[in-house]
C-alpha cells in the first residue's frame, strides 16, 4: 500500500468517525437542561418570548429534523451561523483556530523539548542523582493538575518575575516575541503535564532498548557510549513516544478549554466554554467537526512518521 | 456618608452634569427619592480626585458573568444586558445615570417632565449631541430605540404599561402610558431603553454586524470584539462632554476568577477588576488596590413555593423561619460583611425597612415544634450555581436539620433551575429578590408576584399592593405600600430573607472614577461604572 492509499484509507475512515462526533455532540446538547433560546434571553424572559425565538431559530423542530439541516448545510460546505452573535460558524473558527494551534504546537514543543533529553539522559544512569531528581519532578508534573499549574506560573512567572503577562494574547502581527510571550505561560500549563508523562515513557524505552543486543553490539564495537545512546537506543524508542503524542493530542484540545479561560486566550477552548453554556450548537458542532478531523489527521501524520523512523517499515510492503 | 456625599458634589461638579431637571412634575418622582440609598454600607477607601486626560485602561470582567457578552452588544438582542452594562455604558453613554445617593444624573437626557395626570412622560433630549457615525442623536432615534427595546424579548426591557411612544419636536420624547407608573425614570436605571443605538448604523449594517461593532453617543467606540473575550475601545472625538472621556483607550478582558484576576492585575498592565465576589481576597487586593466595596441591593431569599407540599402548610414555613439563623451563616461564612435584612430591600436601595414587625427570627425550639405541628417536613432546596450559594445551602442543610428536617439541596445551573421553575415542582429556591427600586427591573413581583413563572407565592392581596405601590407618585405612599408588603410577608411566612452579598470594585491605585473608586448605588447586577469620567491621577 502506498502512503497515499494509506492516507486516504485512513481519510475515508474518518468520515464515520467525524459524523458520529458530531451526532453524538448534538445529542449531548440535547441533553443538557435548558434551551438556546432560554439561553441566550436570559432568566427573566417570559415563556412566550422563548418560544418565539426558538422558533425563530428554528429549534422547534424535532430533533432528527433540527440534525438533518445541520448535516445537509455541512456537507454543503456551510456550517451555519452563531445563535448567539449571527456570525458565521466558519468565520469564528478563523478567527479563533490559530490561537489553539499556535498554542498546542507550542505546548508540543514545550513537552518533547522536556521528554527527549531528559528521558534520555535520565537512562544514561538508571537511579543515578540526575534520574532521581528529574523522577521526582515528573511524578509531581503528573500529579499537579493544569489549572492549579497555571495559578503557580502566573504567580511566579508573571506576578514575581514579571517576565511574562498574565493575560491575553498578542497576535504575530504586534511581533513575534511579544506573541510567543504571551502563550509561554499557557503553553506550559498544557506542556509541563505531558511532557513529564512522555518523559516517564520515554525512559523506560530507551532502557529497553539499551538492553537490545544491537546495543551490546555497538558497544562491543567500540562506540561512545553517548553516541549509542543518541544515535540508536533513543531514536529507536521513539515509536511509543510517537503513538501517545498522537492520542494525546484530544487531551490537549480538552486542556485547552481550561487553559484558555485561564488565560484569557480567545481560542477555539474558550469559545467552546461559551458555547456549551449558551447552547449554541452550529458553533459547538463546528468545532467538534474540527477537533475530530484534527485528532484523525494528526494519528494519520503518526503512522506516516513511523515510516520515516523506521526504514523497514513501507506502507507499499504488504510484508511489513 | 459624607465621603460619599463630597464624591458626588465632586463628580456633578467636574462634569457639569445637573441632577434631577425642570417642569412641573420634574424630579420629583421616584428617582429623586433616596431613602435609605448610600447608607450603612462599608466602604474602603474612596479615589475621587479629578483624573488626567490620556492613558490606556484595561478592566477585567469575570468570564460567565460580566465577562460574557455571547448575543453582542446590541441593548435590544443582549441577553445578558444588565451584567454587560460596562460595555453599553462605554458605547452608548446613558440618558440617566444613578447618582450616588440616588438621585437621577442627566446624561444624554437633560431631564423629564411629568404630565399631572401622570400618564405622560416627556424626555428631554440633550441638544448637539451626534451618534460616533456623524447622525444626529434626536427625538426621532431616541423613540425608534424605545420603540424597539420595548418590542424586543430580552430580559431587561422596561415593563412600562405603555400606550404609544411619540415625539415632540427635535428633543423631546414622549411616553404615553396606560396608567401611571411611578418607577418610570428609574427603569431607566436598570433597563435597556437606556442605551440608544445609532438608527442609521443599525440599519446599515444589519442586526448580525451591528451587534458586534455597535454605534452609539458614548464616551467609546468599538475597535475590536471578539465575543465574549475581549472588547477594545477608544475615546470618542465627537462625545459632548467637552474634556471628556479622560481615557484614551478602555479594553475590557474576561477573566476565568477572582484568584485569576488577583494575580493578573499584581502582574500589571490592567487597572481594573469588576465585582470581585470572594471576601477571603479582598485583603490581599487591598494590600496593592483600591478595593471599592459596592454594596448589592438584592438580598438572598429562601423562595418556597407555597402551591405545593410541604410549603403549602404555613408550619412547614414558619419551621424554616425559626430553623433559619442568618445571623451565624453571615457570621461564619462572611464575617458579617452583609447587613441581614427581613425584608425584599437593602440599605443601598430604595424604600429600605430594616425591622420587619413580626419577622421570625432564628429559635430552634420553635422549629422544631413547627416541624412538629406540619407532620414532619422533607425539603429539596435548590439554588443557581455560584460562589456563594453552595456554601450557603450547606448551611441551611445543617440547621434545618437540627430542627428535624430532612433536607436535600443541589446547585444547579442556571437553565436547570429555570427549567425547574417553569415545571413548578420545586420546593424551595435560594435565589436574590429585589432591585434599587422595588418596581423596576428584576424587582419584587420577579419572585412574589402571582404572574411570573419564578415566583413561589400566589397572593391578590400581595398582588394588589405591588400593583398600589407602582402606580402612585406619593413617595411616603409607596414606602408605606412596601412596608405593609413586607409585613404581609412576613405575616404569612412567604419567604425568609438573608443579606444582599456585595461585591467589591478593584481598581489601581492611581485610577479614580465614579463607581469604581467611588461608591456609587447598585442599579441592577452592580452599580454603573461612569466611564467617561474614569482616569489615571498622576500619582
Amino acid at each position: 500500500m502506498t502512503v497515499y492509499r494509506l492516507a486516504a484509507r485512513r481519510l475515508l475512515t474518518a468520515i464515520p468517525v467525524v459524523w458520529g462526533v458530531t451526532f453524538l455532540g448534538f445529542t449531548v446538547l440535547n441533553l443538557l437542561p435548558g434551551d438556546a433560546a432560554q439561553a441566550l434571553l436570559g432568566a427573566d424572559a417570559t415563556p412566550s418570548e422563548v418560544a418565539a425565538l426558538s422558533k425563530q431559530l428554528h429549534l422547534d423542530q424535532p430533533f432528527f429534523a433540527r440534525y438533518g439541516n445541520w448535516l445537509a448545510s455541512a456537507l454543503s460546505g456551510h456550517l451555519g451561523n452563531s445563535l448567539g452573535s449571527g456570525q458565521p460558524v466558519t468565520t469564528i473558527l478563523a478567527q479563533r483556530l490559530p490561537v489553539t494551534f499556535e498554542l498546542l504546537l507550542y505546548a508540543f514543543i514545550i513537552s518533547l523539548l522536556i521528554a527527549i533529553p531528559v528521558a534520555t539522559l535520565a537512562a544514561r544512569r538508571p537511579g543515578g542523582v540526575f534520574d532521581s531528581i528529574t523522577t521526582f519532578i515528573a511524578l509531581v508534573g503528573l500529579s499537579i493538575a493544569p489549572y492549579i499549574l497555571a495559578l503557580l506560573l502566573i504567580l511566579f512567572f508573571a506576578v514575581d518575575l514579571s517576565l511574562f503577562p498574565a493575560l491575553g494574547w498578542t497576535p504575530v502581527s504586534g511581533g513575534l516575541g511579544a506573541n510567543l510571550r504571551s502563550l509561554t505561560l499557557p503553553a506550559l500549563s498544557l506542556g509541563f503535564p505531558i511532557g513529564c508523562f512522555y518523559t516517564r515513557l520515554l525512559r523506560a524505552d530507551v532502557l529497553e532498548q539499551l538492553d537490545e543486543d544491537y546495543v551490546v553490539t555497538a558497544h562491543a564495537k567500540g562506540l561512545p557510549g553517548w553516541r549509542v545512546l543518541l544515535r540508536h537506543a533513543t531514536p529507536n524508542s521513539m515509536f511509543g513516544l510517537i503513538t501517545v503524542v498522537a492520542l494525546n493530542v484530544g487531551t490537549l484540545l480538552g486542556g485547552t478549554v481550561i487553559v484558555e479561560q485561564i488565560f484569557g486566550l480567545p481560542g477555539i477552548g474558550e469559545e467552546l466554554f461559551q458555547a456549551i453554556q449558551t447552547r449554541d450548537f452550529p458553533v459547538l458542532e463546528g468545532i467538534v467537526v474540527v477537533f475530530a478531523v484534527l485528532v484523525v489527521v494528526i494519528g494519520l501524520l503518526a503512522d506516516l512518521l513511523y515510516a520515516v523512523l523506521d526504514p523497514r517499515i513501507r506502507y507499499d510492503n504488504p510484508g511489513q | 456618608m459624607a465621603a460619599v456625599l463630597l464624591s458626588a458634589a465632586a463628580v456633578a461638579a467636574c462634569s457639569g452634569k445637573a441632577t434631577g431637571s425642570g417642569g412641573a412634575a420634574a424630579g420629583t418622582t421616584a428617582g429623586g427619592t433616596s431613602t435609605g440609598a448610600g447608607a450603612s454600607a462599608t466602604v474602603g477607601p474612596q479615589n475621587s480626585a479629578t483624573p488626567q486626560p490620556g492613558g490606556s485602561f484595561t478592566m477585567l470582567e469575570e468570564t460567565g458573568l460580566t465577562g460574557a457578552w455571547p448575543t453582542g452588544l446590541d441593548p435590544a438582542t443582549d441577553g445578558n444586558g444588565s451584567a454587560n452594562q460596562s460595555y453599553l455604558d462605554a458605547i452608548y453613554g446613558n440618558l440617566f445615570e444613578l447618582g450616588a445617593n440616588g438621585q437621577t444624573i442627566d446624561d444624554l437626557a437633560t431631564g423629564y417632565t411629568i404630565t399631572p395626570d401622570a400618564k405622560t412622560v416627556a424626555i428631554h433630549l440633550r441638544p448637539g449631541v451626534t451618534f460616533s457615525d456623524g447622525t444626529p442623536f434626536n427625538a426621532a432615534a431616541v423613540a425608534f430605540n424605545f420603540k424597539r427595546d420595548i418590542a424586543s424579548a430580552v430580559g431587561d426591557k422596561p415593563n412600562w404599561p405603555v400606550s404609544s411612544i411619540t415625539t415632540s419636536g427635535n428633543y423631546d420624547v414622549l411616553i404615553h402610558l396606560t396608567q401611571p407608573y411611578a418607577p418610570i425614570i428609574n427603569t431607566f436605571h436598570d433597563s435597556n431603553v437606556n442605551w440608544i443605538v445609532s438608527p442609521t448604523a443599525l440599519q446599515k449594517m444589519g442586526e448580525n454586524a451591528f451587534k458586534l461593532a455597535p454605534v452609539g453617543a458614548g464616551p467609546f467606540t468599538v475597535v475590536s470584539d471578539t465575543v465574549s473575550s475581549e472588547l477594545a475601545l477608544k475615546k470618542n472625538p465627537h462625545y459632548w462632554a467637552p474634556g471628556e472621556p479622560y481615557l484614551n483607550s478602555l479594553t475590557f478582558k474576561s477573566v476565568a476568577s477572582d484568584e485569576a484576576a488577583l494575580e493578573t492585575m499584581q502582574a500589571g498592565g490592567v487597572q481594573g477588576y469588576e465585582g470581585m465576589q470572594t471576601p477571603q481576597l479582598a485583603s490581599a487586593f487591598g494590600q496593592q488596590f483600591n478595593v471599592l466595596d459596592v454594596p448589592s441591593t438584592s438580598p438572598y431569599v429562601i423562595q418556597l413555593n407555597t402551591a405545593i407540599a410541604p410549603f403549602n402548610n404555613l408550619n412547614a414555613r414558619e419551621a424554616v423561619y425559626y430553623a433559619t439563623d442568618v445571623n451565624l451563616i453571615d457570621q461564619r461564612l462572611f464575617g458579617n460583611l452583609h447587613p441581614v435584612t427581613e425584608g425584599f430591600t437593602a440599605p443601598n436601595g430604595l424604600f429600605y425597612e430594616q425591622d420587619v414587625p413580626g419577622y421570625r427570627t432564628y429559635d430552634l425550639a420553635k422549629a422544631k415544634a413547627a416541624v412538629k405541628a406540619a407532620g414532619g417536613v422533607t425539603v429539596d432546596l435548590m439554588a443557581t450555581q455560584s460562589s456563594v450559594t453552595q456554601t450557603v445551602l450547606e448551611a441551611l442543610q445543617t440547621m434545618w436539620q437540627a430542627a428535624g428536617m430532612t433536607v436535600n439541596i443541589h446547585v444547579d445551573q442556571l437553565a436547570n433551575v429555570i427549567q425547574q421553575f417553569q415545571g413548578n415542582k420545586w420546593q424551595a429556591s435560594l435565589q436574590t429578590a429585589g432591585a434599587f427600586d422595588p418596581a423596576a427591573g428584576l424587582g419584587v413581583n420577579f419572585r412574589f408576584g402571582s404572574k411570573s413563572v419564578f415566583s413561589g407565592v400566589h397572593d391578590p392581596k400581595l398582588d394588589t399592593l405591588f400593583a398600589a405601590a407602582t402606580s402612585t407618585l406619593d413617595t411616603a405612599k409607596r414606602q408605606q405600600l412596601y412596608d405593609q408588603a413586607a409585613a404581609y410577608i412576613s405575616q404569612n411566612a412567604y419567604a425568609p430573607f438573608l443579606f444582599p452579598v456585595n461585591g467589591w470594585n478593584i481598581a489601581a491605585k492611581n485610577v479614580t472614577g465614579p463607581g469604581l473608586t467611588t461608591l456609587l448605588p447598585a442599579s441592577a447586577v452592580r452599580p454603573e461604572i461612569l466611564w467617561a469620567q474614569v482616569g489615571f491621577t498622576g500619582q
